[in-house]
């Protein structure tokens, strides 16, 4: 039997492809990465089939690339770094496990969106802390695997939240639960004893998620996730800071995060506030951005189960105060956007089309760690680099989300562009290396690195790259999983 | 000499003659007449010597402040970081510190204090390292707990190799611990040498220094400070404890909330054992049932009373009484510094009866194995009826991390490690406590004498994975057969089948 019948033996015909334009649609995607013809697809339906599937690659030495979400994609990372790979599409394996209101927490296969998991939280009274507008086929375990900042810092103790446990089949073939899930006994026999999948770390002094989250599925392949979720609130107060000074805004956001004081929090530009909240194309677009002040900080003050209404004019009284120090005024709308449009906005996924695409039909993202001493310097090198390419500063959308409690600043610039104009194109793409290798000179910090930039980057740590490596030799020995992304 | 003159003469030749020894009353310092020892100054000392020990092939341990050190009994290099010993940075507006492994948590929290800020600790305390290594402790309800509070980290592999985590290893910065790429947060708990850290720091709104009176050992504070309050209230079953702690959690009110039976609030708030036993029949007599202390701060104007409220509220939903011996001014100041500063743990563990031995469960909420922990209680109070272990209630103690997301329980006894009985029933109880923790599916039982296959078997094979990452970091196997876990006198190398097994506990 040839290799790809003896795959699509195990997921079953009608769960295997090797249609050309099916192949041609996952050889390619919304980044800058050479495209790469896959050999065939699989999409199996249960953590057997994944198994059976990794133990085959072995034994043939095939090349796998696991995807979680739907089209498009954006990252390059589920594009063949290699000829001859299948695919292991499990955006169908879609099951969600449990959802327990008492342990706040869930437990999800890889195809479930966030589209699909908020309503099933939700009726549960549970919320989960998301990232940014994610668009509707995103995969909520491929987003926790990526680490994507999430918008409630202050709900985000480790950078490996809200991730609780998960169970992989590493590159080798054997299946492996984390933290809690690990054991002892089956998930089934931990469910009878009331136990739960949720605690993040062990078995051992291991920390076993951290070595698959940001592989970019190098290291094996994920079958279910949990997730920590948090209490749905009883009342919400959102409002809006608007401000030409970011140093101002970076303060405030600063002391509500410490002080734990609201959930969502985050800032944007004019260009990405637009972006996001226009309808109507081209003109809300520009009549909103006109609207806006330069930087805007979203925050949400919530109450909960006890005495809402008392907590958050607690809190939004303690907030005032801090805002009388910085020189700011919270206000409950910017220029003709109100504060509880954009939550309503931010808690569910985007619309459809994905809110990055709606300005010119594609974005490049350049996006890193940094904190808030450094942002300017970084903003305007940014500036300048933009100039010098061509592309106009103020059409750059800037996102700055603070992170793990306040430690640390996701920053992001979406170059909004349209793919059909190759000058554009090509601009872009200039503008998006010199970009990277510049900031990476003043401080920022790429740790999630893709595509093409991804091993200039983790190159630089050699000792680190090397240390990769000794794990990458004992989850996947064969590297099987992904080859050629970041140093594998 | 435990090491050949030459492997010994190449070590000095790193870090100077006065930075090793292997004299006999050195040795006797240490506890074991089988090490050398040596004092690294730097990072790159550090990495000098270990390469020394894997040419040399002679297994190596480090220890940071000494509070899990069980010195095995083979030739062996001890590496005493007690040189290194700075607090690099403080940063305030990015919310974490920067420190190398000497520095003690009572210093980095003093310097804290003085921002407004403070940061987790372990149950151990505040003469531990700073390093956010083991980590669960009073304070986890809102300081989370050990390696989730770890950012960018310096890390000396078994080879001798230095990897910096994240940022520091890009542009020198400490705010990262993750990626590019995977994060090697997962395995820097698995052996080498952590010499310098980035931990977080959180929000404090307490003073900026207790104003403490009094001399040793009996401290107090002149007045609660207004925004603050201790309090310990019992419940009348453990659901309705259970009902209350996770009430609390979720309304985010509380700095801390330790578990406590009545005998850790008695060992606290007492100097010595006759007032400590007297005591403790006094609370017992008054408590109803289980019970916790729990610990408010308004950190500013109408935040306390709001959360003094919703407190007030939840005890009164779930039957809770307050014990009034903590309302009286002193045990409340005492609870109140010694258990946000955490300098009671000698109190609570050693003063009794000169050893303890605990069994635990870290992570995990205590609702989820609570069948477990009173099983453990019972066979705990066997051994207090049959005179062998200190005579206290007998109970289990424990307390939510993060708000109760995640959560920390622990039972121990408390015993007179020479005497024999003593010392054997206590060792049994710890692994028929183990075993069933792992019979019953409640968890992955740490500290017992189970044989590791035993436990691993139960628990995706981990011991095997963990023995083979070990060996990809420590191939000539002279790296620590210990590392960080989650319980101090637990070793990474005893999770693995790589090493030579670890001698049952011998009695001192
Ligand atoms: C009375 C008492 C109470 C305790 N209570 C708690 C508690 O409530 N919660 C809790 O979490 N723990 C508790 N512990 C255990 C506690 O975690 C440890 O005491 C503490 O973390 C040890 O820090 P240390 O630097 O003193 O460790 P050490 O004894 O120096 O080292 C502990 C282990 O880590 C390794 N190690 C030390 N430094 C380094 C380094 N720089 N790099 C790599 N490896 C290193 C050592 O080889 C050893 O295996 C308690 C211990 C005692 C004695």
């Amino acid at each position: 039997m040839v290799v790809e019948a003896k795959f699509a033996k195990i997921v079953g015909a009608g769960n295997a492809s090797s249609q050309k334009e099916t192949l041609e649609e996952y050889s390619r995607d919304m980044s800058f990465v050479n495209p790469v013809r896959p050999a065939f697809i699989v999409r199996p339906k249960t953590a057997a089939e994944i198994e059976k599937i990794v133990n085959l690659a072995n034994e043939t030495n095939t090349p796998l690339v696991p995807v979680s979400s739907g089209s498009p994609h954006f990252r390059g990372d589920t594009v063949p770094g290699t000829g001859g790979v299948v695919i292991v599409d499990l955006s169908g394996m879609k099951k969600i496990i449990k959802i327990t209101r008492h342990n706040r927490v869930a437990m999800v296969e890889p195809g479930v969106t966030f589209a699909e998991l908020i309503p099933a939280v939700t009726r549960e009274g549970l919320r989960l802390n998301m990232p940014l507008l994610p668009r509707q086929s995103k995969s909520v375990v491929g987003s926790m695997l990526e680490r994507e900042p999430v918008i409630m810092p202050k709900y985000q103790w480790d950078s490996s939240d809200p991730l609780a446990c998960i169970e992989v089949v590493f590159g080798n073939g054997e299946t492996f639960r984390t933290g809690q899930a690990a054991g002892p006994g089956t998930i089934e026999e931990q469910w009878a004893a009331g136990g739960v999948q949720k605690t993040p770390y062990g078995p051992g002094p291991a920390q076993w998620q951290r070595l698959v989250q940001g592989a970019q599925g190098t290291m094996g392949i994920v079958t279910w996730a949990s997730l920590r979720c948090e209490l749905l609130p009883e009342l919400e107060q959102p409002f809006v800071v608007g401000s030409a000074n970011l140093g101002k805004l970076t303060d405030l956001a600063h002391w509500l995060v410490r002080m734990k004081l609201v959930n969502e929090c985050f800032m944007v530009n004019n260009t990405d506030l637009a972006a996001i909240m226009a309808e109507k194309w081209p003109t809300d677009y520009c009549d909103l951005k006109d609207s806006l002040p330069r930087w805007i900080l979203f925050y949400n003050v919530a109450g909960y189960h006890y005495s809402p209404e008392e907590r958050v004019s607690t809190q939004i009284k303690g907030i005032t105060d801090i805002c009388k120090q910085v020189g700011v005024e919270p206000v409950k709308a910017a220029g003709k956007v109100s504060a509880n449009e954009i939550l309503k906005t931010v808690q569910k996924p985007s619309g459809e089309p994905y809110w990055k695409l709606r300005y010119k039909g594609a974005c490049q993202d350049i996006f890193f760690i940094t904190i808030y001493d450094k942002l300017e310097r970084q903003l305007s090198i940014m500036n300048e680099l933009a100039n010098q390419y061509g592309f106009q500063s103020s059409d750059i959308g800037i996102y700055l989300q603070p992170m793990v409690q306040g430690t640390n600043c996701h920053c992001e610039f979406n170059l909004f562009y349209d793919p059909t104009n190759p000058r554009e194109v090509a601009r872009v793409k200039t503008l998006y290396t010199k970009a990277t290798e510049a900031l990476m000179k003043v401080g920022a910090f790429f740790s999630r690195p893709y595509d093409t930039t991804a091993r200039m980057i983790v190159n630089q740590n050699a000792a680190s790259v090397d240390a990769l490596n000794r794990v990458k030799g004992v989850l996947d020995p064969n590297h099987i999983m992904n080859p050629g992304k970041l140093c594998f | 000499m435990a090491i050949s003159k030459e492997a010994y003469k190449e070590i000095e030749d790193v870090v100077g003659p006065e930075n090793i020894s292997d004299d006999p009353s050195i040795k006797d310092a240490y506890r074991s007449q089988y090490l050398t020892v040596v004092l690294p100054g730097n990072t790159e000392e550090v990495a000098a010597v270990v390469k020394l020990f894997n040419k040399h092939k002679i297994p190596f341990q480090v220890q940071s402040t000494g509070w899990s050190f069980y010195p095995p009994e083979y030739d062996f290099i001890f590496v005493d970081m007690r040189r290194m010993n700075r607090i690099i940075e403080i940063n305030e507006k990015n919310m974490y510190a920067v420190v190398e492994p000497y520095v003690i948590v009572a210093e980095l929290q003093a310097e804290l204090f003085k921002r407004g800020l403070t940061c987790n600790m372990k149950g151990s305390g505040a003469n531990t390292t700073a390093l956010a290594m083991s980590g669960h402790g009073h304070m986890g309800l809102s300081t989370g707990t050990g390696d989730r509070n770890d950012l960018a980290t310096e890390w000396v592999t078994d080879e001798g190799e230095i990897i910096r985590l994240g940022t520091v290893g890009a542009s020198g910065e400490w705010f990262c611990g993750d990626g590019p790429g995977p994060s090697l947060r997962g395995v820097i708990r698995i052996g080498g040498v952590m010499t310098k850290q980035s931990t977080k720091i959180y929000h404090w709104g307490g003073p900026t220094k207790y104003a403490l009176e009094g001399n040793s050992p009996r401290y107090t504070l002149p007045e609660i400070p207004a925004n603050m309050m201790v309090r310990y209230y019992s419940f009348p079953t453990v659901e309705k404890l259970i009902e209350a702690e996770l009430k609390i959690g979720e309304s985010e009110i509380a700095f801390e909330l330790m578990g406590f039976c009545p005998s850790m609030v008695s060992s606290n708030i007492t100097t010595n054992n006759e007032e400590d036993f007297a005591t403790l029949e006094r609370f017992t007599k008054e408590v109803q049932g289980p019970g916790f202390m729990v610990i408010i701060i308004g950190n500013f104007p109408g935040d306390f009373e709001y959360k003094k409220m919703v407190l007030e509220q939840i005890i009164k939903e779930t039957k809770g009484k307050s014990l009034k011996a903590v309302e009286d001014h002193n045990a409340e100041a005492t609870l109140l510094f010694q258990c946000t500063r955490v300098t009671g743990s000698i109190r609570e563990t050693f003063r009794a009866g000169g050893m303890f031995s605990s069994m635990m469960v870290q992570g995990q909420r205590y609702d989820l194995h609570v069948e477990w922990l009173e099983q453990a209680a019972v066979w705990k109070r066997e051994l207090i009826k049959k005179g062998l272990i200190i005579a206290d209630d007998g109970q289990q103690f424990g307390w939510g991390e993060e708000q109760g997301h995640l959560g920390h329980t622990e039972i121990f006894c408390r015993y007179n490690p020479y005497d024999a009985d003593s010392f054997k029933a206590v060792h049994d109880w710890m692994d028929k406590v183990a075993k069933l923790a792992l019979t019953g599916h409640y968890s992955v039982p740490v500290n017992s004498a189970l044989p590791i296959e035993e436990i691993g078997s139960q628990a995706c094979n981990y011991h095997i994975w963990l023995g083979k990452i070990k060996q990809a970091f420590d191939p000539n196997l002279v790296g620590a057969r210990t590392g960080f876990s989650y319980v101090g006198a637990d070793t990474a190398g005893a999770h693995t089948l790589v090493y030579p097994p670890k001698p049952p506990a011998k009695q001192p």
